[in-house]
């Protein structure tokens, strides 16, 4: 595909294949390189750089206030030896895990939630029995619109121990006050609660469900239904691998945003991995790495192993993709 | 139809759900740091004693090193927090700050001067009243003289390391940074300018510090420090919650015993914690050592570690201060801590979570009615062990009509009262251009600057001759302390924790991260989802791990 498009692209042309151009398709790539000028120069030193700054840094020993009084050092592979055997990264047991299986464990809850709670609200929504579709769609992705900080906040207000109504609620219903969760502040409790936070954003999941759903074929449907099938039936043998391109989407998403996880430990728990290192995710460890204990060298090794994480589930992904998602129009799955 | 009717209810339901999330309770903002050992409040001033680097936001910050400064500074905080400044982010601020003081120090070279950068903003110092007395005090230096031009950076407390950092490297670092605790110091250990032949050119007179005060700035890259302001910590307690029960009050002079059921017992931190069971009361009225006390609901305990955010804290105290880094070298750096620390942290976990508890549990004393990790100053414990900058935060409880007083420390095991002396001083960078200068601006602050910074700091003097006036004022405060009390900080700055409990530690940031990470993990975790041996040594290895990284 990729080839095929590329075919039609002209690539930059040698210096001889440029002197033989005429003067005006020499003016016209002159100009063109003019216009495109602003985003390669942007790419260039805000991308590109960068990338390349940091893996130069993984290299090195270099820690933000060393400064000039000791300029950074080639250490070759010795951070990411260092990161190899770092408990705060890899220690799976215990009450203070390492940062990834902290971040594996909370994408044991969050996935499947994130996946399947905006395809039900989407099939809910799909429904030829219900009125007012558009009124519900908008109500849903709406919370999408807010800032998720804002969002993250608003939450943590209603979550609170003490002055949230959902405590309160727990309350008037009859749960024993000392019984009521410590939301954000209970290890026990503390994965749950950033669910119910992201419970919020699925907004967006449910519309491209939603999309998926309406480009199923009510052919189908009939067929099925000429053939006996029921409800579920319909659903697990057309609906799902229909919009399983759709469900193989989110997942990426789903798993590309899980290890970047970031923003809700930061607002909701300040960064500290609080309660007991236990929102001390992948992503946010490395920010600390950087900007809190200023290892700048360790910080860039871990960015890396990151990159390199985020892409091996992703291909993984892939790899499976070809035994459960169904691509119509390919005559194979 | 029943489905249509089935479908429209559950789709209303959901958006009801959704509806109540958006407008219900969003008032309150998240938990701001669960633990117990959560900030003061907003409008408490920075630390004087700066805060932990692994605890990057304000309010974790001030918590863990509540501020030296008056309660008083509280008030007006609040009213400049409301002028347009604030509508800018603290790095916004800081860079409006670093603009303007390095255009000024463009404008001193250019009329010939040295100009020497002050920079404010690891610890206490950032207030509006003390950046005022601050600037009279660089107002009166540069009046003093005509050679030297000195500038104040003042750069919010919550941008404050960063901004340091960034300065740092890129070779355009400060002269003078300050005030600056331990901790804040260790976060850019190797910084720190040997002050040792400058004290000898100038003859500076060291001789008016404690030798021991002195010592303790000694490190493996000489005389990095001297002497300015102290605090020396003490047992708070709340005489009235001691006469409720019928118990002495914990003796004033070191060296006393304490009585207890008749008998004259050492006061230890055995008796200190029989003390504080029976100080523990629940909602029933019983207290910890009782038959049909509930735990669960507890109303009053009879200690509060306040604001030992690190096991660090806690050891030091009950088990004495200890030397924990092993090595010379990153690859031979390896961590030395003595079983007496694990005991001692292993008793406070005990005093939580333990069958006849004493102490607060991390969610009991993040509560607000457990004043949100300040717990001492909500008049819900009856004894409190903390340094003399915790007068800063007392005012709730003054104003609430309960007194407090203070007393001796208890002794360790071994017999020895195991003390701390927080400390708050100014450095001088290695990089700075100008030595010489930047030690003549810094021998003005420590000395006659101090006479104005250090009351508005709410800062102990470290020369004694200054002391009284630092009393005086503090009785204005709290007119119902005793002179008995006063001699009882006073006598504890005999009990230094040598090294700090906040020692350097190889990369402190992340090393004293770590350690805060297993208290809290302990604070909140009960034993039966806690190994407590385990996780111990899990924060052994991790160490061991990031000092060598």
């Amino acid at each position: 595909m990729f080839q095929e498009l590329n075919r039609g692209t002209p690539a930059l042309p040698t210096p001889r294949a440029y002197r033989e151009l005429t003067p005006l398709k020499r003016r016209e790539m002159r100009e063109g390189l003019l216009f495109i000028s602003p985003w390669l120069i942007g790419f260039l030193v805000f991308t590109l750089l960068p990338i390349l700054a940091s893996l130069a840094f993984s290299f090195m020993n270099m820690k933000i206030t060393d400064g000039i009084l000791s300029p950074p050092k080639f250490v070759g592979l010795d951070n990411y030896i260092q990161m190899a055997k770092d408990p705060q990264i890899w220690s799976i047991g215990g009450g203070t895990r390492g940062s990834l299986w902290i971040t594996v464990l909370f994408g044991a809850i969050s996935l499947p939630v994130g996946l399947m709670l905006p395809l039900f609200i989407a099939l809910l929504m799909n429904s030829r029995h219900l009125k007012g579709k558009m009124a519900f769609r908008s109500a849903f992705y709406m919370p999408y619109i807010i800032p998720f900080v804002a969002a993250v906040f608003l939450w943590g207000g209603m979550l609170n121990p003490e002055s949230g109504w959902i405590n309160r609620a727990l309350v008037a219903v009859g749960v024993p006050r000392d019984m009521t969760p410590n939301w954000a502040n209970d290890v026990n409790w503390v994965y749950p609660t950033y669910v119910i936070m992201g419970i919020w954003a699925i907004g967006n999941a449910m519309l491209i469900f939603l999309a998926g759903l309406q480009g199923v074929p009510t052919d189908l449907y009939d067929a099925a239904k000429v053939d006996g099938a029921n409800g579920w039936h319909s659903f697990w043998k057309i609906t799902f691998p229909m919009i399983s391109p759709v469900i193989f989407y989110n997942l990426v998403l789903g798993v590309v945003f899980l290890f970047q996880y970031f923003t809700v430990p930061l607002v909701v728990n300040q960064g500290t991995g609080r309660p007991g290192g236990a929102t001390m995710f992948f992503n946010l460890y490395l920010y600390k790495t950087f900007f809190t204990f200023q290892n700048m060298s360790y910080g860039a090794a871990m960015a890396w192993l990151l990159f390199f994480l985020i892409l091996v589930v992703t291909i993984i992904l892939f790899r499976t993709a070809r035994h459960w998602v169904y691509y119509a129009g390919d005559g194979k799955s | 139809m029943r489905n249509k009717r089935l479908l429209t209810v559950i789709g209303l339901l959901l958006i009801g759900s959704m509806l109540l999330a958006a407008c219900g309770g969003g008032a309150t903002p998240a938990p701001a740091a669960p633990a117990a050992t959560e900030a003061p409040a907003a409008t408490e001033p920075p630390a004087a004693t700066e805060a932990p680097a692994a605890e990057p936001t304000a309010t974790e910050e001030a918590m863990a090193e509540p501020t030296a400064t008056e309660e008083a500074m509280a008030e007006p905080t609040e009213e400049v927090a409301a002028e347009p400044e604030a509508t800018l982010t603290a790095e916004e601020q800081a860079a409006v700050a670093s603009a303007a003081a390095a255009e000024a120090m463009a404008a001193a070279e250019a009329s010939g001067k040295t100009a020497i950068r002050w920079f404010v903003g690891l610890g206490t110092g950032t207030d509006p009243q003390q950046i005022e007395a601050q600037q009279a005090v660089v107002d009166a230096f540069n009046a003093s003289q005509d050679q030297i031009q000195l500038v104040l950076e003042v750069v919010p407390y919550d941008a404050g390391r960063d901004t340091l950092a960034t300065q740092i490297a890129s070779g355009a670092g400060p002269d003078i940074i300050g005030p600056v605790g331990w901790g804040g110091s260790n976060a850019f250990y190797g910084q720190w300018l040997d002050l040792t032949q400058y004290i000898e050119d100038t003859g500076f007179d060291t001789s008016v510090f404690d030798p021991a005060l002195v010592d303790s700035y000694q490190t493996e890259e000489g005389q990095v420090g001297l002497p300015f302001a102290v605090f020396p910590a003490a047992t708070y307690y709340i005489p009235a919650m001691f006469d409720e029960v019928g118990l002495e009050y914990p003796p004033q002079n070191y060296g006393d015993k304490y009585m207890l059921d008749g008998e004259e017992v050492d006061w230890n931190w055995d008796t200190f914690t029989e003390v504080a069971k029976r100080m523990t009361i629940d909602v029933n009225g019983f207290n910890s050592t009782e038959d049909g006390f509930d735990p669960t609901q507890i109303v009053q305990v009879g200690y509060s570690p306040q604001w030992q955010t690190h096991p660090n804290y806690v050891s030091s105290y009950v088990a004495g201060s200890a030397d924990i880094v092993d090595g010379d070298a990153k690859g031979s750096y390896s961590v030395n801590m003595p079983d007496s620390w694990k005991e001692a942290v292993q008793w406070a976990y005990d005093g939580m979570y333990g069958d006849q508890p004493w102490m607060a549990t991390g969610p009991m004393s993040g509560a607000p009615e457990f004043g949100n990790g300040n717990l001492f100053n909500t008049g819900h414990a009856a004894m409190a062990v903390t340094p003399l900058w915790y007068t800063c935060c007392l005012g709730d409880l003054r104003d609430s009509g309960t007194e407090f007083q203070a007393g001796i420390l208890p002794m360790g095991a071994d017999g020895v009262v195991h003390g701390r002396v927080d400390a708050d001083t100014f450095r001088v960078w290695k990089g700075t251009k100008h030595p010489a200068e930047a030690f003549a601006v810094l021998s003005y602050l420590i000395t006659d600057g101090g006479d104005t910074l250090l009351p508005n700091y709410g800062a102990l003097p470290a020369i004694p001759d200054k002391q009284e006036a630092f009393f005086a004022k503090k009785s204005e405060d709290y007119p119902f302390i005793t002179p008995e009390t006063w001699e009882v900080f006073k006598a504890g700055l005999s009990y230094p924790d040598a090294p700090s409990a906040e020692q350097w530690q190889p990369n402190w940031n992340e090393a004293w991260a770590r350690e805060q990470t297993f208290w809290d993990l302990i604070q909140n975790t009960a034993p039966d989802a806690l190994d407590f041996d385990a996780e111990w040594q899990k924060m052994i290895d991790d160490l061991n791990v990031i000092y060598n990284k």
